[in-house]
C-alpha cells in the first residue's frame, strides 16, 4: 500500500543517513584519542576477566569493604555532578528563565549520557547482573528498600531525560512531526525529572542510613539524604560550568556565532547559584556539627580531614564564586568549580568508601584495574558525548 | 480457704496454664513465633563441632578441626563457612564464641535487598534466594554484623551465611550445629522460651554472667541470644550497634518518598504557571530577550 | 549493660537557634554581596536564577 511504500523509502533514507553519521569526523591522532583508545581497550580486557573470574579478581572490594570505587565514584559521585540536568531544566522550563536556554539541550545530553554510564557502571559492580531485571518486571518487589527506590527512579529518570532530549535527536533525523510531538511533552517530562531527581539523589544518601555503625559520625547523620540533595544542586551547576568551559575550548567551531558575552553572563549566573547554594549548604554542614555534637570528633585526623572538606572544598570555593561574580573574574570562577568538584567527590568518596569502616586497620584502596575500569567508563562516555554533540543540534546549531 | 476450694484453684489455674500453652503451641506449630538459639559461652569448650556440623550439613569447606590451629587467631565467617568458634584470653580464663548471622528481628540486610532475595521467614530465620539476588552486596553494607559474605572469585557469586538450617527447620529437626554441641552450650527454641532460661541462669548464677543477654535489645533484637561470664566487647561484640532496629533508620526516608512523587510535581506545575504570567507581563512592557529556540 | 540516667537530647537547640540567626544575617550580606557592583549591563533583570529569586524575596 501507499503508506507502506512511504514508510519503507523513509526508513530507508533514515538507515542511510544513519551509515553517514556514523562515519567518524576530523582528525583521528587528538592527545585525548591516544590516552583514551588505549585506556578504552585495557579496561575492556579487564572486564573480560571480571565476568569470568569474578569481581575479586580484578578488584580490591574484600567482605568488609563490598562496595569500591565502582559504585562509590561511579555511581554515588557520578549522579551527583550530573545533577546539572535537573537543576537546569527547573531553571528555563519551570523559573522560564531564558538566558539559559542555550545550555539546556547540552546540560540535558550530559546528564542522560552520565546516567547511562553510571548506570551502567552499576552493572558492572552487581555479582548477577543477568538478574537486573528482578526488580523492575515484578517477580520480586522488595518494597522495603532504598535501594528498590533508587533504581526505578533511575530507570524512569532516564527515560524522562530520553525523552527532554528526544526533540533534538528527531530534529538531527528530519522528523519535524515527531519533533513537534516530543516537544510538547517537555514541560511534564521535566517536572516528572525534577522530582525524580530529588528522590534518588537523597535516595542514594538513604543507601548508607542503616551503615550508622561503619561510617564515621563526622560523615553520618539521619540527614544524609537532604545533605545529598543540596550539595547535587551545586555539585551540578559547578560541573556544568566545568564542561562548558572545556566543551568551549574543544568545539569552539560548533560554538561559531554564539556571543562570548552571553557564555560569560551565563557561568557568571550559574556560579552566582552555586555561590548561594554552597553557602546554605555549609549552614547545615555547621548545622549538623553543632546538633551531633561533633566537635569532640575533630581533634585527630579525621576531624582535619573533615575539616578540609567542609571549609577548605566547600566555604572556601563558595567565597570564591561570590568574589568571581561580583568581579566578573571568570578565572577565579573556573578554580572556584574545580574546588566544589573535589569537594562534592570528596565527600561522595568519604560516605562511601575513605571514612566507611573508619576503624579498620586494613583499609580498602582501588586497584589499579578498578582505577581503569573507571576511566574506560569516563571516556567511553566522552566519546559517545562527542560524537553526538558534532552531529546532532545541541549546542543549538546544525554542524 | 478449705481443702477443696484450694484443690479447685489450682486446678483451674492448672488449666489455665495448661491452656496456654496449648495455643502457643498451637501458634508456634503455625509458625507464628519466632524461633532462635541461645549460645551460653561459658559452657562452650570450643571443639568446633558446630563448624563442623555446619560445613558438612550445606556442603561448604570443612575444617580440619585437629590440626589447622585455627583458634590460634581470630577468624570470621566467610564465603567457605557460615559459622566459626573464636577463642578469646579473659581474665577469666579462655573464652569460646560461636559467630554466626544473627537473625535479626527486623534485619537491615532484608530491609536492604530490593528484590526480597533476603527474606525473613515467619519462623525468624533470614534465608537467601540465589534465584532473585542481584549480588549488589548492599546486604553486607547494612549488615551492623558484618555477617554476609560473598563470593569475590566467581562468575555466579553467591551470598553465603547462615540461615539457621531453615530447610531442616522445616523438617521439624533442630540446626545442625546445635545438634552437633556435645557440651549443650546451644540452645535451639522460641526466642520467648529462651529468654527466660537465660535470665533465669543468669539470676541463679549472678556473679557467673554478667547481667546482660546479648541479642535482646540488640539492633532491635536478635533470634541468636548469647550468654557471657566477661563484657560482651571483650570477645568480639561491638556493643555500640543500639537498640534501635537498623530498618528504622530508613523509614522517614521511605516514608517521605510517595510525600515528594505527590507534592513536588504539583509544586513544580504552580510555579511554572506563575513564572509563564510573570513572562508575558515583561514581555508587555518592551523585554523580549530570549534564547529560545523551541 | 543498661544504665538509666537522663540524656537531654535538645542540648544543643539553643546553639542551633543562635547559627541561624548568625546565618540570615550573613546570607542577607552575601546576597547583597553578590548583586553588587559586577552587574552593569544586566541589571534591569534580577540576574541570575537563584539570586534573582532571593532579591525578589527581599524586597
Ligand atoms: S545479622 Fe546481618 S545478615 Fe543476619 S539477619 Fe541480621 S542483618 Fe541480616
Ligand atoms: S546482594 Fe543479593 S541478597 Fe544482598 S541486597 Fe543485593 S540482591 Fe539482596
Ligand atoms: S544454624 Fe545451620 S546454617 Fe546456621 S550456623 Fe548452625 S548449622 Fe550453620
Amino acid at each position: 500500500m501507499n503508506t507502506t511504500a512511504i514508510g519503507t523509502s523513509e526508513f530507508n533514507r533514515v538507515a542511510s543517513f544513519i551509515w553517514q553519521e556514523l562515519k567518524p569526523r576530523g582528525k583521528w591522532l587528538t592527545p585525548f584519542n591516544v590516552i583514551s583508545i588505549p585506556i578504552i581497550l585495557l579496561g575492556i580486557g579487564i572486564l573480560y576477566f571480571r565476568f569470568v573470574y569474578g569481581i575479586g579478581f580484578v578488584t580490591n572490594l574484600n567482605q568488609y569493604y563490598p562496595l569500591g570505587i565502582w559504585i562509590g565514584f561511579d555511581v554515588v559521585t557520578g549522579v551527583a555532578l550530573a545533577g546539572g540536568a535537573y537543576v537546569i531544566t527547573f531553571v528555563v522550563y519551570v523559573m522560564r528563565m531564558e538566558k539559559y536556554h542555550s545550555i539546556v539541550r547540552v546540560t540535558v545530553l550530559n546528564g542522560l549520557l552520565a546516567y547511562i554510564f553510571y548506570a551502567g557502571a552499576l552493572t558492572l559492580d552487581l555479582g548477577r547482573p543477568w538478574h537486573i531485571v528482578n526488580p523492575i518486571i515484578g517477580n520480586s518487589f522488595g518494597y522495603n528498600s532504598v535501594l528498590f527506590l533508587v533504581s526505578w527512579h533511575f530507570l524512569l529518570y532516564m527515560l524522562t531525560m530520553a525523552l527532554e532530549f528526544s526533540p533534538v535527536v528527531a530534529e538531527w533525523a528530519q522528523l519535524e512531526k515527531a519533533r513537534k510531538f516530543l516537544s510538547g511533552l517537555t514541560l511534564g517530562a521535566v517536572i516528572f525529572g525534577i522530582t525524580l531527581s530529588i528522590l534518588h539523589q537523597s535516595g542514594l544518601g538513604a543507601l548508607f542510613l542503616m551503615a550508622k555503625p561503619k561510617i564515621h559520625p563526622l560523615w553520618y547523620s539521619e540527614f544524609i539524604p537532604v545533605m545529598f540533595v543540596v550539595s547535587s544542586i551545586y555539585a551540578g551547576l559547578s560541573m556544568i560550568i566545568f564542561e562548558g568551559t572545556i566543551s568551549h575550548k574543544v568545539f569552539r567551531d560548533l560554538l561559531a556565532g554564539q556571543d562570548h558575552h552571553r557564555y560569560e553572563e551565563i557561568i557568571l549566573g550559574l556560579g552566582k547559584g552555586a555561590a548561594i547554594t554552597m553557602f546554605v549548604y555549609y549552614f547545615f554542614q555547621a548545622l549538623l556539627f553543632i546538633h551531633e555534637e561533633r566537635w569532640e570528633l575533630i581533634t585527630d585526623a579525621w576531624g582535619y580531614w573533615y575539616l578540609l572538606e567542609v571549609i577548605g572544598l566547600v566555604l572556601i570555593p563558595c567565597f570564591m564564586y561570590a568574589y568571581a561574580v561580583r568581579n566578573r573574574n571568570l578565572g577565579i570562577l573556573k578554580v572556584a568549580a574545580v574546588l566544589a568538584l573535589l569537594g562534592i567527590i570528596l565527600n561522595r568518596l568519604n560516605v562511601t568508601v575513605i571514612a566507611y569502616r573508619w576503624y579498620d586497620v586494613d583499609k580498602y584502596y582501588p586497584s589499579w584495574q578498578e582505577i581503569v575500569v573507571t576511566l574506560t567508563v569516563v571516556f567511553t562516555e566522552i566519546w559517545i558525548f562527542r560524537w553526538i554533540v558534532t552531529r546532532m543540534p545541541v549546542f543549538g546549531k546544525r554542524r | 480457704m478449705d481443702r477443696r476450694r484450694f484443690f479447685a484453684t489450682a486446678g483451674t489455674a492448672a488449666g489455665t496454664l495448661l491452656h496456654m500453652k496449648k495455643s502457643e503451641a498451637a501458634n508456634a506449630k503455625e509458625g507464628k513465633e519466632f524461633v532462635g538459639v541461645l549460645v551460653d559461652t561459658t559452657r562452650c569448650i570450643g571443639c568446633r563441632a558446630c563448624e563442623v556440623a555446619c560445613s558438612v550439613a550445606w556442603n561448604n569447606f570443612v575444617p580440619d578441626v585437629k590440626n589447622d590451629n585455627a583458634l590460634d587467631h581470630r577468624r570470621d565467617t566467610s564465603d567457605k563457612q557460615y559459622t566459626v568458634v573464636n577463642r578469646f584470653k579473659t581474665e577469666k580464663g579462655d573464652v569460646f564464641v560461636k559467630r554466626q548471622c544473627m537473625h535479626c528481628w527486623q534485619a537491615a540486610c532484608v530491609a536492604m535487598c530490593l528484590v526480597n532475595a533476603m527474606y525473613k521467614t515467619k519462623e525468624g530465620p533470614v534465608t537467601w534466594n540465589g534465584e532473585k539476588c542481584l549480588g549488589c552486596r548492599f546486604c553486607m553494607v547494612a549488615c551492623p554484623f558484618d555477617i554476609p559474605k560473598a563470593e569475590y572469585l566467581s562468575w555466579n557469586p553467591r551470598i553465603m551465611k547462615c540461615h539457621m538450617c531453615y530447610e531442616r527447620l522445616q523438617e521439624g529437626k533442630k540446626p545442625a550445629c546445635v545438634e552437633a554441641c556435645p557440651a549443650d552450650a546451644l540452645m535451639f527454641g522460641q526466642k520467648r522460651e529462651l529468654m527466660e532460661i537465660a535470665r533465669h541462669r543468669v539470676y541463679s548464677h549472678p556473679d557467673k554472667y554478667v547481667h546482660q543477654i546479648y541479642g535482646e535489645q540488640e539492633a532491635g533484637g536478635t533470634g541468636w541470644l548469647y550468654l557471657s561470664a566477661v563484657p560482651f566487647d571483650q570477645i568480639g561484640f561491638r556493643t555500640d550497634l543500639g537498640t534501635t532496629p537498623y530498618p528504622e533508620y530508613t523509614k522517614q526516608f521511605l516514608v517521605s518518598v510517595p510525600l515528594v512523587l505527590f507534592g513536588v510535581p504539583a509544586l513544580l506545575l504552580g510555579l511554572s504557571e506563575l513564572s509563564d504570567r510573570k513572562n508575558e507581563v515583561r514581555e508587555s512592557e518592551g523585554w523580549t530577550e530570549t534564547g529560545a529556540d523551541e | 549493660m543498661e544504665y538509666y540516667t537522663y540524656v537531654n537530647i535538645f542540648e544543643t537547640k539553643g546553639l542551633e537557634y543562635l547559627l541561624l540567626m548568625c546565618f540570615f544575617a550573613l546570607f542577607i550580606y552575601l546576597v547583597r554581596y553578590l548583586s553588587g557592583p559586577g552587574k552593569k549591563d544586566s541589571a534591569p533583570r534580577d540576574g541570575s536564577a537563584a539570586g534573582g529569586r532571593m532579591k525578589g524575596a527581599g524586597h
